[in-house]
């Protein structure tokens, strides 16, 4: 099983519902990789206002935050290798990444949508 | 004293700033030890003068107290604690990650959910069996964790992410990641405050109607444990007889008295005199909680002198740039409101054109303002009603796609404090764009941790720029209205007591934060102001003395005093005499 690691912005909630416009986006994939992880896929997201420690310790995250700064985030890692920065990975990309079957609906839209613009996050 | 009547381990005392909850937590420690238990009293008011009362040095250590066989006290103080917390999150990373990475992370962390949640993790040792209490028969709070911190603590979906895999999966349980305790010491904690055999909840209130509406709302919100009623400040009967500002004080606080809310009414209820002296020293302290009917203050207090400008200075500085937003700012129940109406009449009366926006959800003033002057409009921003269409619109478009999982988690989350916030943002923004042609008064607006947040990600910018739509519209970044004075002034509202004062204070250092730089203050209710001849009214004019000068020389660039009047400033002719009345 291939490790997932997601390393959000600074947000309160993981749905990000307490930005000014709530993020389709994130929301969907807070819904995704709930899905995933229930199908078995092993994903871990660390949030940079929680745990900072995290982002400063993993030499591409940190290299990614230096020279593009916090819009960057989020940054994926499948088995510590960078597979996706700037936007959410999509549903499929999970299931892929996870090997898991075919997905259920609903897909993740993040792809059309490009870039993930959150909303600012609160707390 | 039924709040008093065998009284369980833990007593919590709740309640609005001001109000009393430390002098009566205080008086309460000082009558069980007295009785020979053994007492911990525990303070988190910023303002705590626990120290000072009993003459010993505290701090964040249990201290015995030489004065008061069986009592010992402990000050915790929650913005240390948040900055604590602050400190062990964002400590490593400093110098490792970039700067503005860093400071993003710190304002994240610098809400009032961090503060509360730093607060409590100080707290759970003290609410569970451990050799710290286990000296103590009673532990005794000066203040209470709110109902959403209790219920963020037992959502047992919010657990799971949180403190056993360290992910997180639940909102606002955000700020419990770095915090030290175990889930298991949580849950012992939350499940000792929720026991009526351990735990008792005192609130603490005056007697206001609002207030006591309020109230009842908190009590709602806490929904557990067993719970007493204190109406703090009663102002004694025979003192009503000596002036007509007296009189309408005692008048007024009788018919608050009747009105009491039927959930209220249910509780044990207990009265608590105004005294006529300052609660400091030991001997004050004990006849607090000692019903005595007369005030015993006979003798002629000698009137305070207070040379103070009054409102209508203020709004005659504000008229004079034609137009702009006027943010009326304060804790609940200092008068913002009325306040901000005030403002709104004295602007229109000069034949300004004025937009007041409201969010008291009453809603009483707006309606006996509404189409008495030409000039002036009214609307109201409700934020249970914001909230709930915002919550509504959210599950039905963002939601709409989700799978049964997926939308608990978002439901979830849309129960964070955080909701309201910006709901009420939203309404806010729909409003202030209006302020470059006429003035907008308001008696809401977001708190500068809000703004900066917004601001940080340019979601402020976004938002406002997508309201404006392709108007077309010149028009600065929206947080560069809020930052120059001249577009936007800021008024804090605060009455002559410690904990307002020091309350304001705090929220105008989150607005500097956001490079606002708060215009004037305007201490409401003054006694002083009023020039009582009633000698216990005499005595409190004389305490807020200490207060105003705070006020004027520390913490405000411009100031305004507004005395406490004989009647509710309701309708267009009462809320000008408050803004004219000049305090000779």
């Amino acid at each position: 099983m291939r490790n997932i690691q997601v390393f959000d912005p600074a947000l309160c909630c993981n749905t990000g519902v307490c930005g000014t416009q709530v993020d389709q986006n994130l929301v969907t994939f807070a819904a995704d990789v709930d899905w995933a992880s229930r199908n078995g896929a092993r994903i871990e997201r660390f949030n940079l206002s929680q745990q900072p420690l995290a982002f400063a310790e993993n030499a591409i995250v940190k290299g990614l935050l230096e020279r593009t700064g916090q819009t960057v985030l989020p940054v994926t890692l499948v088995d510590g290798q960078l597979a996706l920065a700037g936007r959410y990975p999509a549903r499929d990309d999970l299931a892929r990444w996870a090997g898991i079957a075919a997905p259920a609906a609903p897909q993740s839209q993040t792809q059309a949508q490009g870039r993930c613009g959150g909303g600012s996050r609160c707390c | 004293m039924h709040f008093l009547a065998q009284p369980p381990r833990f007593l919590f005392f709740t309640g609005k700033g001001g109000v009393g909850k430390t002098s009566i937590a205080c008086a309460t420690a000082v009558q069980l030890a007295a009785q020979g238990r053994r007492v911990l009293l525990v303070s988190t008011d910023p303002a705590s003068n626990v120290g000072q009362v009993f003459g010993e040095r505290i701090g964040n250590r249990i201290t015995a107290i030489p004065a008061v066989p069986n009592l010992s006290a402990l000050e915790i103080d929650p913005q240390a604690a948040a900055q604590a917390y602050r400190d062990r999150i964002v400590g490593p990373v400093r110098g490792v990650l970039p700067d503005p990475v860093v400071r993003g992370i710190e304002e994240q962390l610098s809400g009032a959910c961090t503060t509360e949640i730093a607060a409590f993790d100080e707290f759970t040792a003290l609410l569970i069996d451990s050799t710290l209490t286990t000296d103590y028969e009673h532990i005794i709070f000066d203040t209470a964790p709110t109902g959403h911190t209790i219920r963020l603590l037992q959502l047992p979906g919010a657990w799971t992410g949180f403190l056993e895999a360290g992910k997180g999966d639940a909102s606002c349980l955000g700020p419990l990641a770095g915090l030290e305790k175990q889930r298991t010491q949580y849950k012992e904690a939350v499940e000792g405050l929720a026991d009526p055999l351990r735990t008792r909840l005192v609130l603490v209130a005056r007697a206001q109607r609002a207030a006591l509406q309020r109230t009842h709302e908190e009590l709602a919100a806490i929904g557990l444990s067993q719970q007493y009623f204190v109406i703090n400040g009663v102002f004694p009967a025979g003192e009503a007889e000596q002036d007509a500002l007296a009189a309408a004080i005692h008048r007024r606080e009788q018919a608050a008295l009747t009105a009491v809310p039927e959930a209220l009414k249910a509780l044990p209820r207990d009265r608590i005199a105004l005294k006529p002296f300052n609660l400091v020293g030991l001997d004050a302290l004990r006849g607090l909680l000692v019903e005595t009917a007369s005030p015993g203050c006979a003798d002629a207090v000698e009137p305070a002198t207070l040379d103070a400008p009054d409102l209508s200075t203020l709004v005659d500085q504000i008229a004079a740039d034609g137009h702009g937003l006027v943010m009326v700012m304060g804790k609940g129940g200092v008068g913002k409101t009325t306040l901000a109406a005030a403002v709104a009449v004295k602007l229109a009366d000069q034949g300004l054109p004025v937009h007041l926006t409201t969010s008291d959800p009453a809603a009483h003033l707006a309606e006996t303002l509404e189409g008495s002057l030409a000039n002036l409009t009214i609307s109201r921003i409700d934020p249970h009603e914001e909230t709930a269409r915002y919550r509504q619109h959210v599950l039905d478009t963002k939601g709409a796609q989700l799978d049964a999982e997926g939308r608990a988690l978002l439901e979830e989350d849309l129960r964070s404090p955080c909701t309201e916030e910006i709901a009420v943002f939203q309404a806010f923004s729909r409003i202030i764009r209006e302020a470059g042609k006429k003035f907008v008064v308001m008696d809401t607006a977001p708190t500068g941790h809000t703004l900066l947040l917004l601001d940080a990600t340019g979601a402020y910018h976004r938002e406002i720029a997508r309201q404006m739509g392709g108007t077309g519209l010149h028009y600065t970044t929206p947080m560069m209205q809020l930052q120059d004075p001249k577009q936007t002034k800021v008024l804090i509202v605060t009455l002559a007591e410690t904990t307002p004062v020091l309350e304001a204070a705090n929220l105008q250092s989150d607005l500097r934060r956001a490079g606002i730089e708060p215009w004037a203050w305007v201490v409401n209710s003054s006694v002083a102001a009023a020039h009582p001849r009633s000698p216990l009214l005499r005595q409190r004019a004389h305490n807020e003395l200490q207060e105003l000068d705070a006020v004027a020389t520390r913490h405000a660039q411009r100031f305004a005093v507004v005395p406490l009047l004989t009647e509710e400033p309701v309708g267009v002719e009462r809320l000008r005499d408050l803004a004219s009345r000049k305090a000779p």
